[in-house]
């Protein structure tokens, strides 16, 4: 199995300017083309250890490789090179409001571009095929050309996702993906991600908070408390007592479908 | 399991810069508290006792006496200050929890705040005999009757000086907008502050940009009209240099106060820092940028006016010949066409950001 590990965290951890230590000696594999989810509480340190794995955080100790590469102090085009590699969707979106559609999936390309052209807005025809192709995998090409802000929340979240296709990424971080939106909306999406994992082998790192999603969608479960890692199995393997423990006693399952 | 490369113990680290933090804090309490009793004697001795109670027309000064004062202040702040029951060490979170630390930090607040009062209306000579007396009234009704009688003689005069202005204000807006968007991206702190070169960069324009934003513009036409003769250009330069200072950092505020959601979603596609910011900072501060711009043409008029006050062209040079001549009934035509104007700017100024929003 070792020989496929996509990511590779060691030790990881992590202090907030601020004296919060976010993450405490976290360490585990993701293997490539699995879907893995991380559950825990709010607070627990989820988000964090995404965007460590991506570099929008700095690590403050331990290590974090990628593909084999150790990328937890690389800087300049050698951190963007790797970033193109890796897509990430987020809770709120975060789209650029005022651009088309069409304009928001393009950016996702930007790592790819040289500045002036990306600037002037002076995209290759391919590039533009290639955004009407990842908007048809998401299901709406047909908003290609309105304001992104004019979408619902789902349909955003599609653009978003279209987006880190762009980059044609060989692993995509979602941070709790579906946590804005409404549950009948949310497991369109979780099938969105299903699709890119299965269809086109993309390796998933995703944050839920909803454990009937978990079951659904995860191939292998992670589970964080205060900046530790207390449980890592199989989505079956959450039994009641395990639940207790990830997210307290007072704690109490709520279904969605 | 390895040992992490850092050793990390947070609940000593974070004890530790509580401390150092309460420390800091308390020096502070102090410089405060000694501020506060040095200010309070120095009024209480020049302004009440020396100019109301002895009624002295010169004030005599030494610094001998201010020294001892000053040295008298600090002590009796230290000492207050070390108690923990001083007007600054509550300003600073420190004062104890005691009836004596709330009452007497309190009774010190309100003496401040009357002491500041009364010495302000002592030094302003607030006077209502002047504002009511028979002459006064008389020469305000002369005035006024002029004012509502305008001479219209002039009225193409001071139409093309008006127009002088808008012009004149126009021009100085427009030509602030580059160097302003290059200084509010300089002058950013979430953009510049994760180099040390970059962060003195932006240390060192704030600087800058605070010390030429506090100098009115009215003194910068002052300088210019010396520097470069009066007219309508003096008047340019002072408003373009004062309209730069005062928006980058109202453009400054703008980009610091941007959704980081979009940021973190563009970095995270591996894009460079010009890329970052053109997608994703630059489509969120358009329109406040567009609406301050728009706001500052409006003032600048207003501005460019009292700016002719002392030689920076336009209407308000030409509202000056004519007080200086006591020509009232003109005076009157000025000032009601730049009152028409200024009111007109005002509502299309506000029209359009309304627009735009
Ligand atoms: N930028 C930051 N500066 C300081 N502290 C932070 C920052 N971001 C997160 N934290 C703190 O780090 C801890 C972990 O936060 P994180 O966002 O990783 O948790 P999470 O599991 O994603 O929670 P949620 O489910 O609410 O998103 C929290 O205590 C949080 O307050
Ligand atoms: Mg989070």
């Amino acid at each position: 199995m070792s020989s496929n590990v996509i990511v590779e965290v060691r030790n990881l951890h992590k202090v907030y300017p601020s004296g919060t230590h976010a993450l405490k000696g976290v360490s585990l594999d993701v293997y490539e083309g699995e879907f893995l989810v991380v559950i825990g509480l709010s607070g627990s340190g989820k988000t964090t250890l995404l965007k460590c794995i991506n570099r929008l955080e700095e690590p403050t100790a331990g290590t974090v490789k990628f593909l084999g590469k150790d990328i937890t102090h690389i800087k300049g085009k050698e951190l963007r090179e790797v970033r193109t590699h890796i897509g990430m969707v987020f809770q709120q979106f975060n789209l650029i409001k005022r651009m088309t559609v069409l304009n928001n999936v393009l950016a996702g390309k930007l790592g790819y571009m040289k500045t002036l052209p990306s600037i002037l807005g002076n995209f290759p025809q391919e590039c533009i095929d290639e955004a009407m192709k990842n908007l048809d995998i998401v299901g709406i090409r047909e908003y290609a050309y309105e304001r992104a802000d004019k979408l619902s929340g789902g349909q955003q979240q599609r653009v978003a996702i279209a987006r880190s296709l762009m980059q044609s990424p060989k692993l995509l971080l979602a941070d709790e993906p579906v946590a804005s939106l409404d549950p009948a909306t949310s497991n369109s999406i979780m099938q969105y991600f299903e699709k890119v994992n299965k269809e086109l082998g993309v390796t998933v790192v995703c944050n839920l908070h909803f454990l009937s999603l978990v079951r659904r969608y995860a191939t292998r479960v992670i589970a964080l408390k205060a900046g530790e890692i207390v449980f890592e199995g199989l989505p079956h393997e959450i039994n009641e007592e395990w639940f207790k423990k990830i997210y307290g006693e007072e704690a109490e399952e709520v279904e969605i479908r | 399991m390895l040992e992490p490369e850092l050793e990390i113990h947070p609940k000593e680290k974070i004890l530790r810069k509580k401390k150092n933090q309460e420390k800091v804090d308390l020096v502070k309490a102090i410089l405060l508290d000694s501020f506060f009793i040095f200010y309070t004697i120095l009024v209480l001795q020049r302004a009440i006792y020396y100019k109301v109670i002895l009624d002295l027309r010169e004030l005599p000064f030494s610094w001998y006496e201010i020294g001892f004062i000053a040295i008298v202040s600090v002590l009796i702040g230290i000492i207050w200050g070390y108690s923990r029951t001083s007007l600054g060490a509550k300003i600073m979170g420190l004062a104890k929890e005691t009836k004596f630390a709330k009452l007497s930090s309190e009774i010190f607040a309100w003496t401040l705040f009357n002491l500041t009062f009364i010495a302000g209306w002592l030094v302003t000579k607030i006077s209502l005999i002047d504002l009511f007396s028979a002459e006064g009234i008389e020469g305000a009704n002369r005035i006024f009757y002029a004012l509502f009688t305008p001479e219209f003689g002039i009225f193409d005069d001071a139409l093309f000086a008006i127009i002088e202005t808008i012009y004149l204000a126009l021009i100085a807006t427009l030509l602030s907008i580059p160097p302003t968007l290059i200084l509010s991206f300089l002058t950013a702190r979430n953009l510049m502050k994760d180099h040390w070169y970059t962060f003195s960069i932006y240390y060192i324009l704030r600087i800058i940009l605070n010390f030429v934003r506090s100098i009115e513009p009215l003194i910068w036409a002052i300088i210019f009209s010396v520097w470069v003769g009066i007219g309508p250009f003096a008047g340019m330069i002072a408003l373009l240099v004062h309209t730069i200072a005062a928006n980058a950092k109202l453009y400054s505020e703008a980009i610091e106060s941007i959704e980081e959601g979009p940021v973190d979603a563009i970095a995270a596609t591996g894009a460079n820092k010009l890329q970052i910011i053109w997608y994703a900072v630059i489509p969120q501060i358009v329109l406040p940028f567009l609406s301050f711009t728009i706001y500052r043409w409006d003032i600048n008029v207003r501005m460019a006016t009292v700016i002719g006050l002392v030689g920076g062209g336009g209407i308000g040079t030409m509202l000056m010949q004519y007080q200086g001549l006591a020509q009232w009934h003109e005076v009157g035509l000025i000032v009601i066409m730049i009152a028409i104007v200024v009111w007109i700017m005002d509502y299309i100024s506000a029209k359009i950001r309304e627009a735009i929003y």
